[in-house]
């Protein structure tokens, strides 16, 4: 279990690979949705649908694919799946459809759908795809979520629309801006590169090696994290 | 046939899109009506809100829209017309340019426009948590009430403002919203178009 391919996908993209704090996908919509709890979940799950269907559907298509449309396809398909979404979306949760309005449509221009059917969809079989998807999905969702529930917290006084912070709290408007979750994205990248990085040091650390070499072992490792 | 060749690529290209549009113009075809009436409520339950007409769900709010409400026969835009706890009110249909995109409005007033009965926001493109609370009940129930003398209510937006309702109901003005200066002009500036509409007297 611990060594399977879905685990191993399941721990790359929430953690060792994570879209949001190590690939720095998906930024831009991070910035716009994170300063309100529901609207952060709302936009996380059709991220995560939309994901995970396109990835699917691209897998199991790989084999018909001409390389030469391979991104034009791509398009049509994660367009296919938000636009479908958008429609559901609009009949059946109208409320919802309201107080996303143009961000649904965004999720097209998404980098994360296309990073995945790049990197993992087009060399993978289709359910391992829409696993990987999924978990993609999941693994923006957390980051997301903890970065609202700070802004909205801090920007409203407010956590899923209840006022947590007393009365008299004065709100922070920068919160509510987009330039607040810079802030956070940065330190959630710096915590879990630093957390990351530490364990790496412990893991590499063997009673032989001089004790100068660590530091400098951990470095390449986190260097290539970067660079991939 | 070859993978790479161009009759295939056309050939495979033209499938595909064909396919999703397709499922794609069955959904939208399938949720038409639903949309339809979601759109239906969603003016009939701002018409209600802005004339202070309460109601509980769905079913409740046609039902109530098709007994209280009359919709009146205005060339230009959609107005309204209704007696609620024995005043006669006007509601007007009014949209204007906000910061970002059309913002549009039903708004409640008595015929001669000088007590605004209510405000609700059909549509609005503002930056959400900044001018996207427009549409937040503390910020609409200052117009709730409100008197407006000459058909004007005074919008206090940016340095004046202070950010936090203003309760006084006497005094024609409302305060705008922090961080979202333009937005509450504009919209200032919307309301006092609709209670325009309204002195004009064209809902009959």
């Amino acid at each position: 279990m611990k060594n399977s391919k879905a685990y191993m996908v399941l721990k790359d993209n929430l953690w060792t690979n994570n879209p949001i704090f190590i690939q720095i996908l998906g930024i831009c919509s991070t910035l716009a949705v994170t300063n309100n709890v529901r609207n952060t979940l709302i936009m996380s799950a059709g991220v995560t649908f939309a994901t995970a269907l396109s990835s699917m559907t691209l897998s199991a298509m790989k084999d018909l694919l001409p390389r030469k449309v391979r991104m034009i396809i791509q398009v049509v398909v994660m367009s296919f799946y938000v636009i479908l979404l958008d429609i559901l979306l609009r009949a059946y949760l109208p409320d919802v459809s309201k107080q996303l309005g143009p961000y649904v449509g965004l999720i097209i221009t998404n980098c994360i759908l296309m990073g995945r059917a790049e990197a993992y969809a087009a060399a993978n079989t289709p359910l391992m795809s829409l696993w990987d998807g999924l978990t993609s999905g999941l693994g923006y969702m957390a980051v997301l979520v903890a970065i609202s529930i700070i802004r909205e917290i801090l920007g409203f006084g407010t956590l899923l629309g209840i006022r947590v912070m007393p009365e008299g709290f004065v709100t922070w408007t920068i919160m509510i801006m987009a330039p607040s979750a810079f802030f956070f994205v940065a330190m959630v990248m710096w915590w879990a590169k630093t957390v990351q990085a530490k364990g790496k040091v412990g893991q590499g650390a063997k009673p032989a090696a001089p004790a100068g070499a660590q530091p400098a072992a951990a470095t390449t490792v986190a260097n290539k994290e970067t660079s991939k | 046939m070859k993978k790479d060749s161009t009759l295939y690529v056309v050939l495979f290209t033209f499938i595909v899109c064909a396919v999703f549009v397709v499922v794609l113009a069955v959904a939208n075809e399938g949720t038409k009506d639903l949309v339809a009436a979601n759109k239906q409520f969603a003016t009939q339950s701002a018409v209600l809100g802005a004339l202070g007409i309460p109601y509980a769900d769905a079913a409740e709010a046609s039902a109530k829209y098709a007994a209280e409400v009359t919709e009146a026969k205005t060339t230009d835009y959609r107005s309204w017309k209704a007696i609620v706890e024995g005043t006669s009110y006007a509601a007007v249909e009014q949209s204007g340019a906000g910061l970002w995109g059309t913002i549009t409005i039903i708004l409640a007033a008595t015929a001669d426009g000088e007590n605004v009965r209510g405000v609700r926001v059909l549509a609005q493109l503002e930056t959400p948590g900044l001018g996207g609370r427009i549409e937040e009940p503390w910020f609409l129930g200052q117009f709730e009430g409100e008197k407006s003398p000459g058909g004007k209510v005074a919008m206090k937006a940016g340095a004046e403002a202070s950010g936090k309702a203003d309760a006084d109901k006497a005094n024609g003005r409302v305060e705008g919203i922090s961080g979202a200066t333009r937005t509450s002009q504009a919209f200032g500036s919307i309301v006092n178009a609709g209670l325009e509409r309204i002195k004009a007297g064209g809902v009959k």
